[in-house]
């Protein structure tokens, strides 16, 4: 299948949407991109989020090195033409870096602003919350020669008091603040939730991320496109396919892709069994959080049978490490297929019948129902995306609107997008078990298309362009799932930038506005119905606070630390 | 009965209340595992196991605590001292008390003492006391909800805890447990020990914390609630009163609803039969529920709680003012 370009929208973009633009580039596949002057980025984003109720992807900065560093802002307008994202980029010098923020208009450009600040330097002017994102709140600011960046104003309303209900760092923290994290049992990844509760009500809430930088944006710039595979794959343990297909779709994207049907429906077939398993798990998740460990075997036991599927497929349980730009490169034979569709349809029936059942036990449902809610409108402004925007009933599915390079045409494949008007933890328990079906629907008719067909999976990749940008979009479990690729101005195998937007970088974002009135018993529950996933990035570096020297570690020392040997300099 | 004899038995309940309330806690274990799909504490090691780690787990909840008798004790800075290292020996010795005054098939021990239905419930009261006392002292936030919790949960068990005893014991005109417990039933006894029965079985859920009424315990919400403060043989003692208090709540349901099985030694086959079946009927409630909110439960107990007791009650009285025959 090849994905081609519809020639004319370039106009359109220069006359409707962008005016102002100074140049604009047709990239493949309808996407867009248009240099703008930074001046004008407020302006056009008040237009693109309210009069086209377009939705702001990600926000983002490159270092363009000599010549200062570049803004880019990447808008879907799949709801106006079909796959068009358009992509705004605006230069800013590099001596004392900034942009006016985004943020108050739509409040997904919050958490990008913070990180741009945090590890590029470019100071967001009027961003309503200037927090720090990855780093701690204590950490000395080193690009801007130790000056801090302004507090918020107490007493302002607006997006602040919408979305910043607790603006403290833990130095100011009171009694009456609790918290949930960095590592608590509830929760199984590292972050830290400060709850200020009244008796067990949570009147306020505040989220903390940055604890697992590992730099695997920088590791991916330096390898090389065909490297960046499996770095990008191990970016999450549990999506892990959609991490590594969402890279190869934005590498594709970078030149005239073609990929052959086979492999195209063997990606949907992985996708669709780990966003079984990755439900399942979720669920087991959920039901052990409320206690109910009968809930967590059952549903962990329907999954281990998932993960022998994948293992007998892939060879692999967790990275599956079969993803190649240009195609798969391992095959699905039709005796195996066979063997998983006769595996996958009494596994589809099992879940049919006991996930029902689990949604409607009373206990269940007395923990579930109106815990963190979280209606359309503050999804939309809040940038929710996956499952706990379709809970609030907004049918968003990248799948369906932009679909990454794997077989979800509608006329070859039969699946719909689920909704569900419950605005809370019930809906999305809802959502996430009809999709689970949904999902074992796609594998079967991929399966049958396998045992039926035979073909290629690969085909030869082409040199890589140079001066390029990609786009890979993809509906991982927990949502939408954004890898952006620019390639060299020089190199044909080295990536300029790369820039990874997961769902819980969004979702999280949401959090403290749902765990608002909640009981603290609730806070586990809200935190963990997001499905979250927190994948970050970042590189070590010590910085001496007295005179601001920078020193980065070396991986011996690094080791060195961690077996408590002598640190060497 | 023969001082001598009492004396004797009170010597033999003690390793026979450990063993058994070991017994039933890996009976919770091994069925709730088995519901879950798992193996559970193995009751026959595997051939090739065995040399290294034994014949059997049957003994496996007395492993963890010895397991933590022999682990170090962290007493935090924070703490009020005193009330934190003498609460688990104090929960561990009124609960020893409380099975003194719950008779054994063939042993009555000091059950036939005028008002050993009094004593006996406020000494299990008493143990579960000082596991709210001394999480308070720790001086750490989720042991005080923790203790909060269990002092909320408490106050909700107890209703239809006392209302269960009282109401057999106002039916039948006697606060001495071996009385009620060796008085034959008569046919409309059973409405009595159904009603009254349930009341106690879920006021049980409550004291044992078998979920959906293991708020307390909740590891996901409150890391480990009461306990989270304590360690070593100050956790291994809190563990150790659990054990007992499983042991007397079991035997006191027999007692109670299910006489005359305590009275002779003949009836030990029945009691153990009612015993093992009181446990599967817990593990069933464990395993079929998640937890409740506190607040949820409470309204729970008001909507099916209350009006069981008072049915109960009413029943009991019903008894008293012959409008039944006894």
């Amino acid at each position: 299948m090849k994905y081609s370009a519809d020639a004319g929208l370039v106009d359109y973009v220069r006359q409707e949407l962008v005016p102002e633009g100074l140049d604009f580039n047709a990239l493949r596949e309808n996407r867009i991109a248009v240099k703008i002057n930074a001046a004008d980025a407020v302006t056009i984003a008040d237009r693109f989020v309210n009069k086209y109720k377009a939705r702001l992807i990600h926000e983002t900065a490159v270092d363009l090195e000599g010549s200062g560093f570049e803004m880019v802002y990447i808008y879907d307008f799949s709801m106006l033409k079909e796959r068009l994202v358009v992509v705004l980029e605006a230069k800013i010098p590099k001596e004392n870096p900034s942009i006016a923020s985004i943020a108050n208009i739509t409040w997904s450009a919050s958490w990008a602003e913070r990180e741009i600040h945090d590890l590029l330097g470019i100071n967001p002017i009027g961003t309503p919350d200037p927090r720090k994102q990855f780093l701690p709140y204590e950490w000395p600011n080193a690009t801007e020669s130790g000056t801090a960046p302004a507090q918020p104003e107490k007493g302002e309303k607006g997006v602040k008091d919408m979305w910043i209900p607790l603006g403290i760092a833990p130095k100011d923290s009171y009694a009456t603040l609790i918290p949930i994290g960095p590592y608590h049992p509830g929760v199984i990844e590292g972050q830290t939730v400060y709850v200020k509760v009244e008796g067990e009500t949570v009147v306020s809430a505040d989220i903390k991320t940055g604890y697992h930088h590992r730099g695997i944006q920088k590791l991916i710039e330096r390898r090389g496109y065909h490297k960046g595979v499996f770095a990008a794959e191990r970016v999450c343990g549990i999506c892990s396919p959609h991490h590594g297909l969402t890279y190869v779709t934005a590498c594709e994207n970078l030149y005239e892709a073609e990929i052959p049907d086979r492999a195209l429906y063997i990606r949907s077939l992985l996708l669709e069994l780990n966003r079984i398993h990755s439900h399942l798990l979720w669920i087991g998740v959920v039901a052990d959080v409320i206690g109910w460990k009968t809930g967590f075997h059952l549903t962990w036991g329907l999954r281990e049978r998932v993960m022998d599927i994948i293992e007998a497929i892939t060879g692999n349980r967790v990275n599956y490490g079969i993803w190649r730009i240009g195609g798969v490169s391992r095959d699905v034979s039709q005796e195996l297929a066979e063997k998983a569709l006769k595996t996958v349809v009494p596994l589809k029936a099992e879940m049919a019948a006991l996930l029902p059942l689990v949604a409607a036990h009373s206990v269940v449902q007395s923990r579930l129902i109106n815990v963190g809610p979280l209606s359309q409108a503050e999804a939309f402004d809040g940038g929710a995306v996956g499952p706990v925007a379709r809970a609030s009933n907004w049918k968003i599915d990248v799948r369906a609107d932009n679909s990454p390079h794997a077989m979800y045409d509608p006329k070859k494949i039969n699946w719909q997008v689920i909704t569900d008007d419950h605005n809370d933890t019930f809906g999305r328990t809802l959502v996430r078990v009809k999709e689970l079906l949904v999902s074992s629907d796609i594998v079967a008719q991929c399966l049958e298309y396998l045992v039926k067909n035979a073909g290629e999976v690969i085909n030869e990749p082409k040199m890589i362009p140079v001066n390029s940008e990609g786009i890979g979009l993809n509906e991982a479990p927990r949502g939408e799932l954004v890898h952006y690729v620019r390639a060299s101005e020089y190199n044909n195998n080295l990536p300029q930038a790369y820039r990874i937007r997961t769902p819980s970088y969004r979702n999280n974002a949401v959090i403290p506005k749902m765990l608002v009135g909640a009981n603290l018993a609730d806070v586990p529950v809200v935190m963990g119905s997001t499905d979250q996933c927190l994948a970050c990035t970042d590189r070590v570096e010590i910085i001496n606070e007295k005179d601001g020297s920078v020193s980065s570690m070396t991986w011996d020392q690094l080791l060195a630390m961690s077996r408590r040997a002598k640190v060497i300099r | 009965m023969d001082p001598l004899f009492t004396i004797i038995s009170i010597i033999l309940i003690l390793p026979i209340s450990l063993v058994l309330g070991v017994l039933y806690s890996f009976l919770i274990r091994k069925l709730n595992a088995r519901f879950q799909w798992r193996v559970g504490p193995i009751i026959r090691m595997y051939s090739d196991l065995s040399p290294v780690i034994g014949s059997t787990r049957i003994w496996q909840p007395l492993y963890d605590i010895l397991k933590l008798m022999g682990k170090d004790t962290v007493i935090p800075g924070s703490a009020h001292k005193k009330l934190f290292v003498y609460s688990p020996y104090m929960s561990l010795i009124f609960s020893i008390l409380a099975i003194f005054f719950i008779p054994f098939p063939g042993m009555p021990l000091l059950s036939e003492i005028p008002y050993s239905l009094i004593i006996a419930s406020y000494l299990i009261i008493a143990s579960i006391m000082f596991t709210i006392l001394g999480p308070v002292a720790s001086g750490s936030p989720w042991g005080a909800i923790g203790a909060r919790r269990e002092a909320e949960l408490f106050l909700v068990a107890e209703l239809g805890f006392v209302v269960s005893l009282f109401s057999v014991a106002i039916a039948k005109n006697s606060l001495s447990i071996w009385t009620l417990a060796s008085n034959m039933e008569s046919l409309p006894a059973i409405l009595l020990t159904l009603v009254a029965g349930t009341t106690m079985f879920v006021a049980m859920l409550g004291k044992l914390h078998i979920k959906p009424f293991d708020m307390p315990e909740a590891e996901c919400e409150i890391v480990a609630g009461p306990y989270t403060e304590y360690s070593g043989k100050l956790l291994g003692t809190y563990f150790l009163s659990k054990v007992f208090i499983l042991y007397a709540m079991v035997s006191l349901f027999i007692a109670i609803f299910l006489p005359p099985f305590s009275s002779g030694f003949i009836w030990l086959p029945l009691y153990a039969v009612a015993a093992v079946l009181l446990i599967f009927l817990l593990a069933v409630v464990q395993v079929l529920n998640p937890r409740y909110l506190i607040r949820k439960a409470l309204l729970w107990y008001l909507k099916i709680v209350v009006p069981l007791a008072i049915l109960s009650l009413i029943v009991a009285f019903a008894f008293v003012l012959g409008w039944m025959v006894v």
